[in-house]
């Protein structure tokens, strides 16, 4: 069978480039606002940072009270999706606990963050600054994997000082000082307040999630479920900008306040725009048959 | 399988794990556990299930010229690359670094991508909304331009307002909405588990 489709004129092109042009513009100008604020959180009377500390206090004050040798588990279970959000929080996280002396073991219960924790261990290899997590790979079993991992965590073939100093305190999660939970998947830091809080209660939590799941998560970290949260990346920046003023490293690529701004404007205009455009074919309407709006 | 052998492994099951919970005892304890064993293995099977009838699914698409064959060859070929990366002999799994260059050089980008685009489509679906249902679409396309609104990032005392208003939608009507969800959710599961538990469901013997 075959089909013959009328040629496109120009005319149709060039309205077709017309309807196009804005998601263009815009386009362009987010890649040129992001060349121009690469790197920094703030520029011009703009500031992505959250000016309320309370959460970043909240979460520098548990990191800072961990003990000498202290061994921070970082459950990796972020979503491809929305990782970047929430990846400038994470490295400054890594960080700041290696600053605080921390013994890091990495470990996920989905195959996405699984993904996600082996390019962030590669890329602390190939950095060099600091000693890359332990890892304890990937546990089957989402729900069930994690209760599981109250009672053993550890591989039977993981090696290293890390991996022994979990074996001697019983191989298990109890055998940390802390959680570091990276949320966005099924796996988010409410089913270890459910599955894992519940059973070993005296264990800080602290949360990095993006925004989406802030909702979920601030009652555990208001009935103090959670040692801490980082729910928005608003706090995630904050939090960076905290950790980074009193360390020589950089927090790496951040956010810029100026294509959020150009992002967040066009999308409020696109909607204005779509409102206005419904008043005015209803009051068309209503002025052709006579009635009032 | 008869439905009451059914409940009978549910109530087993469900009795041990709430009880271990409860009560300090090591017998119970390894009960307990035995059971989550088996929970972590059924998933484990669920997952390559998933995925064997996924390939066949696609590769009988193939054969037989239904469906989107473009689709079907991308996505076949994309689990082949994962799968040779990762079972190769030599390789180390997931810390391979052919695994990681695919993660990071192809999954990450290609995932937030299509997460990126949801701004595209979720505006064109805010303009067909307000063509089909204008109050509904009315009402979301308010509340998210004032969540937009109290997001922008604007530094100083106007700044900190927008801050302090974000929260509050945040954490009062927005957490609301969701702990009112979860509470939902726990009840109506709980009430479910408790029909099973107790046989109260109609016998299809």
């Amino acid at each position: 069978m075959t089909t013959s489709q009328p040629p496109v004129t120009t005319e149709e092109r060039l309205a077709g480039l017309r309807r196009a042009a804005p998601v263009l513009l815009l386009l362009l100008a987010l890649v040129v606002a992001s060349l121009l604020s690469a790197g920094t959180a703030s520029t011009a009377g703009l500031r992505l940072a959250s000016p309320d500390r309370s959460r970043v206090d909240q979460v520098r004050q548990a990191i800072g009270n961990l003990p000498d040798n202290a061994l921070v588990l970082i459950a990796c279970d972020a979503d491809l999706g929305t990782y970047p959000e929430i990846r400038a929080a994470t490295r400054v996280a890594i960080d700041d606990l290696a600053a605080h002396g921390a013994r890091l073991a990495i470990v996920s219960f989905t195959p996405e963050g699984r993904a996600i924790a082996a390019a962030e261990r590669d890329r602390i290899s190939r950095g060099g600054r600091i000693e890359p997590p332990a890892d304890l790979g990937y546990v089957a079993g989402a729900e069930a994997g994690l209760v599981r991992s109250i009672a053993s965590i550890v591989p039977a073939g993981a090696e290293g000082a890390v991996a022994e100093a979990i074996r001697e305190r019983g191989g298990g999660i109890g055998a940390f000082d802390m959680v570091v939970i990276v949320s966005g998947s099924d796996i988010s830091a409410r089913s270890w307040v459910e599955q894992v809080g519940s059973r070993l209660p005296d264990l800080p939590l602290i949360g990095i999630a993006p925004t989406f799941l802030d909702p979920e998560l601030e009652p555990y970290l208001r009935s103090g479920q959670l040692a801490g949260l980082l729910g928005t990346l608003r706090d995630g920046i904050a939090y960076t900008e905290a950790v980074s003023a009193g360390s020589a490293t950089s927090p790496g690529p951040t956010p810029g306040p100026l294509p959020m701004l150009i992002g967040m404007l066009a999308a409020i205009g696109a909607l204005a725009e779509a409102a206005f455009r419904r008043l005015v074919r209803r009051r068309g309407r209503h002025l052709r048959s006579g009635r009032a709006p | 399988m008869r439905r009451s052998i059914l409940t009978g492994i549910v109530l087993a099951t469900g009795l041990v794990v709430l009880l271990d919970l409860m009560v300090v005892n090591p017998s119970l304890d390894d009960a307990a556990q035995a059971v989550n064993e088996v929970l972590v293995l059924l998933a484990a099977a669920a997952a390559v299930g998933g995925g064997a009838t996924l390939v066949a699914f696609h590769a009988r698409n193939l054969a037989s010229g239904d469906g989107d064959s473009t689709g079907s060859i991308v996505l076949l070929v994309g689990m082949a690359a994962i799968l040779v990366a990762g079972l190769r002999p030599g390789s180390s799994g997931s810390s391979d670094p052919a695994v990681l260059w695919l993660v990071a050089a192809l999954l990450a980008p290609i995932a937030a991508s299509v997460f990126a685009l949801l701004f595209v489509f979720l505006l064109g679906a805010f303009r067909r909304g307000f063509a089909l249902r204008v109050r509904e679409t009315s009402l979301m396309a308010g509340a998210a331009a004032l969540v937009l609104v109290t997001l922008l990032p604007i530094g100083g005392q106007a700044g900190e307002w927008l801050t302090t208003g974000a929260g509050w939608l945040r954490d009062v009507p927005l957490a609301g909405v969701f702990r009112g969800l979860l509470i939902g959710i726990g009840i109506l599961v709980a009430v479910s588990a408790a029909r099973s538990l107790l046989a109260l469901d109609g016998d299809d013997d």
